[in-house]
């Protein structure tokens, strides 16, 4: 028999009730999983790090930098599961040429074009320049060429000069947080206004998108922090990790009562679609939407976080040694990563998995091997800490490296 | 100004540009014009080729075959379906020839069971219906007939039968709640049977005091789902007690 037939008969099988024939295959694959994943990714680390810039919270100043290398490593690799799952990469480029302005998903372009350039990219700029002048003056060989290009040729480190820097990393930071917003409110909206889709249309989506995306920011922050740390063997702020614990705790918090007011408005207004979600959290997302993301991705992460670290006072509820509580911290972090993926999964893959006649459900089989499978998608998801590790290399984030820096800027004056 | 407001003015003045440049490149010239499409792209495909003579046009020099389509289950489909682009064909009738489908192959493009097509659509599973032999051979592909007529109601309804065959009411005949006349078979659009069409025809076996055998369950019909047509809650072809 024909493989193609062979997959539609195996999940022929498994499909249950009355669906329409364009039903039973899904359009809309892991790579459109991985996809919000990513952009989550990018504009929680990024809101992470404007906290510290416009709202003055020192404490988690030892992870400013890598934020914002982590949301650009992201940025960057976050359109690649959308050009894979498209095809035709070179065709991207037309949104920009041709722009649409009545197309929801073709102005993404642009928003995601000036949060690239406009918001990540300038307040990166902004905050090494005057690394990247110091640097340049002190390396030799190709390092020196590239710092002095990257610094594009503004050398200037008189005190004027070094305030417009703080100034304008500070405007663009008060820009960035609305970009931010939109970047992944964004990916909300183009889900939420699928009027046809009554798991996915709901006003509240856009919304729950965005603090599911600060959640997973933080969190992923606060591992990257915890794993560098000892990978460059140097002592842990613990000041620094249980703020940022407390800043993931408070998110979460907020994550979860609007997820909890989604499924109680859905419940109330009990629409006819009512029945089959029913049916469908019940017999196709159980694990990856009660167990993985409500139980083991929220629920449990609370508890830990609500209990051990000092959110609510000045120590945590239950007071234990600073290694257990690194651990615990490093666990509800994975936990969330898991949960936050399967919150993906579940809206992309959950959304397509019944049929609009509302009798009946399919199911996703996914691939291995293939530019849909898991490979590559679990690809993209390696690729970011890649970027990241190159981008750390030529941009080191280090304090370190900023106190030699100002050490060095001692010397010039 | 300060000299990163300049610097960076270059880097944004290049980038802003390098896509102004690129738009006036690569955007065709009637791009927008008419829509967000090119619109010279609507004259390009109006000169392009015609392939397609349609129906009518044979019509002229095959009388005989054009009437005898228009007569038969048939009529709907157009020459060029089977035959194929026949616009060269009219062009220059004894220089070109257009193909005819002999070959089981494309009949059953039509034909095979699909349960996505609609109710009472003639299909067949050309894997088990009559073998080997080409359709035409007892088909007359322009004026289609069944040499006998079917003895099955799944033969055009494949979908319903299924779905009967393992519900709890597979052992009741389709007749027993339609009444079908022997021409339904043959001129299914024009002779209707007939459909069950209010709630005492299923109460008759599941009324409480139905003479029906004691198996069948039994509710009482006076309060059970009193304000609708039973079948707006069971769907008669496969009825779930749910
Ligand atoms: C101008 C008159 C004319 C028109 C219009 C015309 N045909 Fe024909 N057709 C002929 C003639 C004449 C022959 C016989 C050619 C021969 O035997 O060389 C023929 C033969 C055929 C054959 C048999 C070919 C074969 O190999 O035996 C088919 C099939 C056919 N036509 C289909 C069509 C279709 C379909 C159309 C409409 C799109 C059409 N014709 C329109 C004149 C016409
Ligand atoms: C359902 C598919 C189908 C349609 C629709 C159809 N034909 Fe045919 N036609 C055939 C097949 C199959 C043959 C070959 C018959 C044979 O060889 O016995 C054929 C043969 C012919 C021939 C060859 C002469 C003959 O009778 O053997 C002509 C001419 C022809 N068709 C014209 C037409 C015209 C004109 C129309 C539209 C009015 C038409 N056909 C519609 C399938 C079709
Ligand atoms: C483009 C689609 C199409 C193709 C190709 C096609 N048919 Fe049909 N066929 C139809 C339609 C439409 C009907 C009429 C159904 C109705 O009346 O509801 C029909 C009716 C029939 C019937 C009548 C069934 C009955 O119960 O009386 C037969 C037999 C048939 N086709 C045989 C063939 C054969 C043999 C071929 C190949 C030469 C063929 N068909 C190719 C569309 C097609
Ligand atoms: C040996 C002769 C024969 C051949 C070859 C044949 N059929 Fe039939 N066909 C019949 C008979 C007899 C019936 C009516 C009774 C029945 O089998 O259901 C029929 C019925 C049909 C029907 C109507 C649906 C139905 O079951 O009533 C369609 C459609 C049909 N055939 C299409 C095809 C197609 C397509 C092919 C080629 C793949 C084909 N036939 C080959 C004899 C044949
Ligand atoms: C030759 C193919 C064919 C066969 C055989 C056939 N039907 Fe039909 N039937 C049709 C078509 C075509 C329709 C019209 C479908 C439509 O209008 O959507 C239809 C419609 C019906 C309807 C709906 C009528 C309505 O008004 O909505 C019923 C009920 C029905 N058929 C029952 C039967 C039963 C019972 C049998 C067997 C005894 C049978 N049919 C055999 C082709 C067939
Ligand atoms: C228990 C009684 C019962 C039996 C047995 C039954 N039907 Fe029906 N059927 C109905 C009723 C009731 C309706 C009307 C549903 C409606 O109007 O929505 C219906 C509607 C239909 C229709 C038209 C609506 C549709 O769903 O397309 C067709 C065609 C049909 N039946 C075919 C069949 C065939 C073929 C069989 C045998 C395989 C069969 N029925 C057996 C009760 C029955
Ligand atoms: C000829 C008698 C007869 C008629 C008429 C009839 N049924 Fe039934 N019905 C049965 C039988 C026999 C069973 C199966 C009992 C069993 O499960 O052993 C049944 C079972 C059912 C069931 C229960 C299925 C289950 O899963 O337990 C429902 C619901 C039902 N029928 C609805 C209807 C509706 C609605 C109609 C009217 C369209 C109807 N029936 C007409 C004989 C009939
Ligand atoms: C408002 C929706 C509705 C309507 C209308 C309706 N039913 Fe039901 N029926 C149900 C539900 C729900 C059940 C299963 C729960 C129960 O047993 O009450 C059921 C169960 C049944 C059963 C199985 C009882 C058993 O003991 O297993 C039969 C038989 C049945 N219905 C027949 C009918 C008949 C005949 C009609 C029309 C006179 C009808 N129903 C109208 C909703 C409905």
């Amino acid at each position: 028999m024909d493989p193609r037939f062979q997959t539609l008969q195996e999940v022929l099988q498994q499909v249950k009730g009355y669906i329409y024939p364009n039903e039973v295959e899904l359009h809309w694959g892991l790579l459109v999983v991985v996809y919000p994943y990513l952009t989550g990714l990018v504009a929680g680390a990024f809101i992470l790090a404007s906290l510290e810039r416009v709202f003055n919270v020192r404490e988690v100043q030892p992870t400013y930098r890598l934020s914002l290398l982590t949301a650009l490593a992201f940025l960057i690799v976050a359109p690649l599961p959308l050009l894979a799952h498209l095809g035709h990469p070179l065709r991207s480029f037309e949104i920009f040429l041709t722009p649409n302005l009545r197309s929801a998903m073709a102005m993404f372009g642009f928003v995601y074009a000036w949060y690239l350039m406009v918001v990540l990219l300038l307040e990166i700029w902004f905050d090494y320049r005057q690394d990247l002048v110091l640097w340049s003056r002190r390396e030799s060989g190709p390092r020196k060429w590239l710092h002095r290009l990257l610094t594009l040729g503004a050398t200037d480190l008189s005190e004027a000069s070094l305030r417009f820097d703080r100034n304008a990393g500070k405007l663009i930071t008060l820009i960035g947080i609305p970009s931010a917003f939109l970047l992944h409110g964004y990916v909300g909206f183009i889900f939420g206004s699928v009027k046809a889709n009554p798991w996915w249309s709901s006003v509240l989506i856009p919304v729950v998108f965005l603090f599911s995306a600060i959640v997973s920011g933080i969190a992923l922050v606060l591992l990257l922090y915890m794993f560098t740390s000892l990978v460059r063997r140097v002592e842990i702020d613990m000041t620094c990790a249980d703020k940022l614990s407390s800043l993931l705790l408070y998110a979460l918090i907020v994550d979860f009562s609007l997820e909890v007011l989604d499924f109680i408005h859905r419940l109330y207004e009990s629409e006819e679609s009512i029945k089959i979600l029913s049916q469908m959290i019940s017999a196709k997302l159980f694990l990856s939407l009660v167990v993985l993301q409500a139980l083991l991705g929220t629920v449990v992460p609370i508890l830990l976080l609500g209990l051990l670290s000092p959110a609510f006072r000045s120590r945590g509820l239950v007071e234990v040694p600073d290694e257990l509580r690194r651990w615990a911290y490093v666990g509800a972090a994975v936990l969330i990563q898991i949960g936050i993926f399967s919150t993906r999964w579940n809206v992309v893959i959950g959304g397509q998995l019944f049929s609009k006649s509302l009798r009946g459900l399919t199911v996703y089989k996914m691939e291995l091997t293939g530019l849909e499978g898991f490979f590559v998608s679990a690809a993209l998801l390696i690729l970011p800490f890649v970027v990241l590790y190159f981008l750390i290399k030529v941009l080191p984030p280090w304090q370190e490296g900023e106190t030699a820096a100002q050490a060095g800027l001692a010397e010039v004056a | 100004m300060p000299q990163q407001v300049t610097r960076l003015a270059v880097v944004f003045g290049i980038l802003i540009l390098a896509l102004v440049l690129a738009r006036s490149q690569l955007v065709p010239k009637t791009f927008g014009q008419a829509g967000h499409y090119r619109a010279a792209a609507v004259t390009e495909i109006a000169a392009a080729k015609i392939h397609y003579a349609g129906h009518e046009a044979c019509a002229a020099c095959h009388e005989d075959i054009a009437k005898t389509r228009s007569a038969g289950r048939h009529r709907n489909v157009a020459c060029e379906v089977c035959h194929g682009p026949a616009a060269d064909h009219v062009a220059a009738p004894t220089d070109v020839h257009p193909s005819a489908p002999k070959q089981r192959g494309r009949c059953p493009q039509c034909h095979g069971y699909d349960s996505a097509r609609p109710t009472g659509f003639p299909q067949i599973d050309p894997v088990t219906h009559n073998p080997v032999r080409p359709c035409i051979s007892c088909h007359q592909p322009h004026a289609p007939e069944t040499p006998r007529e079917p003895e099955a109601c799944g033969a055009c309804h494949g979908s319903i039968a299924r779905t009967h065959a393992v519900s709890a009411h597979a052992l009741i005949g389709c007749t027993r709640c339609h009444e079908t006349d022997r021409r339904h078979k043959t001129t299914p659009l024009l002779i209707r049977p007939s459909k069950p069409a209010s709630r005492a025809f299923c109460a008759g076996c599941h009324a409480r005091d139905a003479g029906s055998p004691k198996e069948i369950p039994r509710v009482d019909v006076t309060t059970h789902g009193e304000r609708y047509v039973c079948w707006q809650c069971h769907y008669p072809h496969f009825p779930e007690a749910k």
